[in-house]
């Protein structure tokens, strides 16, 4: 089988592959790094390195989940320390329902997920993925944010496919139950300024 | 070809993740699909559970990349010496 032509190692030819990936990039690593000025140095840091390494991108590959794997892997190096120790509930005490059930409280609704998650700003909803423990919110933030698949995380986290399975299903378990809980107050807060 | 049960709710509610997340094989998908044709409360609840990662999705996304960062970005890679 012939060999990919090799990617010439060049400003231009690098950046043309990371312009539409640079927006959401910047996303991910604001996920992380919780402010600005950490983020875009998250970015500029991840776009140094993937250059430097850009000799080892096969052409016409996924350079999207190529670079998230830098990016993510960088993020997690420096912001493990900011965490909290991960919970210690088993998720098996949690049930499958929370945020249907107060759905539910909410009244009958044509969308009750829009009528729940509509009370939560986007900041309340980053805060909640943010307070997951690291493993399933690095699944998580993949998949909502950069919505990729569960093969490519798999590819970026270098795990197996399993395993991104099981820490997105979980880390949504938590994440659910947190926004059901934050719903319920905001709601709770909402009724009581409307008396 | 061999006619496959019908899934119960449990087994449908145990799929509805990797339904929702387009994860499952072709098999799951039509037996998910054929259940919830038939059972109008595990429609709700794909509708709804559908309906959470659209808006989580919406919100998480909504964030803008600030002004100048493609040029501060270049002017970074053009200091890097690949020597």
């Amino acid at each position: 089988m012939p060999e990919a032509p090799a990617q010439p190692h060049t400003i231009e030819s690098f950046e043309r592959l990371l312009k539409p990936v640079l927006g959401p990039a910047y996303g991910t690593a604001l996920q992380f790094a919780r402010n600005a000025a950490d983020a875009e140095e998250l970015v500029q840091d991840a776009s140094v390195q993937s250059f430097k390494a850009f000799h080892s991108f096969t052409p016409g590959t996924n350079f999207r989940a190529w670079f998230f794997r830098i990016l993510t892997n960088l993020a997690i190096y420096r912001f493990r320390q900011r965490k909290r120790r991960p919970e210690a509930v088993g998720l098996e005490e949690i049930p499958d329902n929370v945020l249907w059930e107060e759905a539910k409280r909410a009244g009958p609704s044509e969308d009750p997920a829009s009528v729940v998650i509509g009370r939560l700003d986007q900041a309340r909803v980053s805060e909640a993925l943010d307070a997951l423990p690291e493993e399933f919110q690095v699944v998580c933030v993949l998949y909502f944010m950069d919505e990729f698949s569960y093969q490519e995380i798999a590819e970026i986290l270098e795990v197996p496919i399993g395993t991104v399975r099981s820490r997105l299903h979980r880390g949504r378990k938590l994440l659910q139950r947190s926004l059901a809980e934050m719903a319920r107050e905001h709601g709770i807060d909402e009724s009581e300024d409307a008396r | 070809m061999k006619e496959l049960s019908p899934l119960t709710c449990k087994e449908v509610f145990a799929r509805l993740q990797d339904y929702v997340d387009r994860e499952l094989t072709e098999s799951d998908v039509q037996g998910v699909e054929r259940h919830l044709e038939l059972c109008g409360h595990c429609a709700k609840r794909f509708q709804f559970e559908e309906s959470v990662l659209r808006e989580l999705k919406e919100k998480l996304r909504r964030i803008q990349a600030p002004e100048g960062l493609a040029e501060r970005v270049h002017r970074a890679l053009e200091s890097v010496d690949l020597s």
